[in-house]
């Protein structure tokens, strides 16, 4: 269970939002540029502080007191894959792993390494793969350590629809085994709507609707949230 | 093709103006003087100042590394505060240093006070070349080394930790191995810096006389000639540990 009660005062206005998702559960994070919902992610991540409030993952406090990053068991991914670029793809994705491995972890990899494709890229440099090769990478990296709580940020800007396509069922895939809660943040309703059911609205800090995604186009918050609904 | 050309016509000129200065060597200054009277003190000088600059590089690097890397994340008011403050330690004069630091480190001084009480006196001995050198020094390590943190983008340090790795292994897995070109260089200048120092040493620790001093003596005590088989030891001895460390940091570390 993730209980989040994020307060973060900004120039414009106040992120004030209240989240409780149960375990396994996922909340799509939906709202026009400058909403707020980055904020509200990289403060559950740990990224950014909150200025008051709290976050609750099961019994583990994330905040307050500002649990230390090493020490919380989260899964962040950004439009950049943030490799490290003087590491092999192996390098970065085993970076979160224990230099002892035991066999159970070195299948893990191997399963890892084989479902996402990246058997052909696994020596290379980071540095030197594809922008969507690298979306792959940042996210079996991310995924290695089987985090309960997995935040994305629009983690599929900029790649062309097949490749969306492949990461979200990859993503699907492996959110059935492992199991982790999932919140995610894109513009477009669509990728949000194949990742979860349901969705929170996010308007000027706060959330202004919560529900199906159904429901939600059945009667938008208001007109700025129907166009955002509204097909191209 | 033209274009490469007109480049590395202007390089080699570049560098022969710059190199310019060591024709000197070929100078018509008379046979030059390696016998008992010279040889000793000079090979002597060579020790103080390797094992002596070694010591002080280990203490700059010790100390002068976590300096840069608070400095590098401190906030933008903060950082101006600090660089001034280590601009304002590299611009004064090396005679100038080595007058305030005799002054401060000798019996006048607080500093000098508290260190007696120690028995250690901070004037011609190896802790006040060692000192001397570190003043030197440390502020092109430290200004060079914040340089080289900053260019390493915060958020791949966040996302590191938030793969379970404590500050440490974040600084050794990932800012040390995206910084050490620049690190490398960094300390490079401050070998190079302490290695010719002489204004200030001279004041502080003629005694043991490093090269620089040596230099100094043997130009005053038996002229040009002296002065030749130590300026090419100088240049032998200082210039393969900086070129090592290059070398070092400019291999692929790709794991």
């Amino acid at each position: 269970m993730l209980e989040a009660h994020i307060v973060k005062h900004r120039r414009d206005f106040t992120v004030d939002v209240r989240l409780r998702i149960a375990e396994g559960g996922c909340l799509a994070l939906f709202g026009a540029s400058g909403a707020g919902k980055s904020t509200i992610l990289s403060s559950i991540a740990g990224i950014e502080q909150p200025d008051e409030g709290v976050v609750r993952l099961g019994d583990l406090q994330l905040f307050p007191p500002s649990l230390p990053l090493h020490r919380r068991p989260v899964g962040y991914l950004t439009q950049d894959p943030h490799l490290f670029p003087h590491l092999t793809v192996e390098g970065n994705i085993v970076f979160g792993l224990g230099s002892r491995r035991t066999s159970a972890e070195a299948g893990w990899l191997q399963h890892l390494r084989e479902s996402m494709g990246l058997s052909s890229i696994w020596h290379a440099p980071a540095a030197q793969i594809s922008g969507g090769q690298a979306r792959r990478v940042a996210l079996a990296r991310m995924l290695a350590r089987r985090p309960p709580l997995v935040l994305l940020d629009e983690p599929f800007g900029g790649l062309d629809r097949q490749l969306v396509r492949e990461l979200i069922d990859a993503l699907l895939a492996w959110r059935a085994e492992i199991e982790f809660i999932l919140m995610v943040i894109d513009h477009q309703a669509e990728i949000l709507e194949r990742l979860c059911p349901h969705a929170a609205v996010i308007s000027q800090g706060r959330i202004v609707q919560q529900g199906s995604w159904d429901q939600i186009r059945a009667a938008p918050a208001d007109r700025a949230i129907g166009e955002l609904l509204r097909p191209l | 093709m033209a274009a490469r050309w007109i480049g590395r016509g202007g390089i080699v000129a570049f560098a022969l103006a710059l190199l310019y200065p060591l024709s000197g060597l070929l100078g018509p200054v008379g046979p030059w003087r390696w016998d008992q009277d010279v040889a000793p003190q000079t090979l002597a000088s060579i020790r103080v100042s390797l094992g002596l600059t070694g010591v002080a590089m280990i203490v700059v690097l010790l100390v002068g590394t976590p300096v840069a890397i608070y400095i590098a994340r401190a906030n933008f008011r903060e950082r101006l505060l600090w660089q001034g403050a280590l601009l304002l330690s590299i611009l004064l004069p090396p005679l100038a240093l080595g007058i305030l630091f005799s002054i401060a480190f000798g019996p006048a001084g607080a500093a000098g006070r508290w260190l007696e009480h120690f028995g250690v006196r901070m004037s011609n001995n190896p802790p006040a070349f060692v000192a001397t050198q570190v003043y030197v020094s440390i502020g092109y390590y430290v200004l060079g080394a914040i340089a080289a943190f900053q260019a390493v983008p915060a958020m791949l340090e966040k996302h590191a930790a938030l793969l379970g790795q404590p500050p440490w292994a974040v600084f050794w897995r990932v800012t040390f191995p995206l910084s050490r070109l620049g690190l490398a260089a960094a300390l490079s200048v401050a070998w190079v810096r302490a290695l010719g120092e002489f204004g200030a040493v001279a004041i502080t620790a003629y005694y043991p006389s490093g090269m620089p001093v040596q230099l100094w003596v043997n130009l005053q005590s038996f002229g040009l000639p002296a002065v030749m088989p130590l300026l090419v030891i100088f240049l032998a001895a200082a210039l393969p540990l900086p070129w090592v460390i290059h070398l070092l940091a400019q291999r692929r570390p790709h794991a």
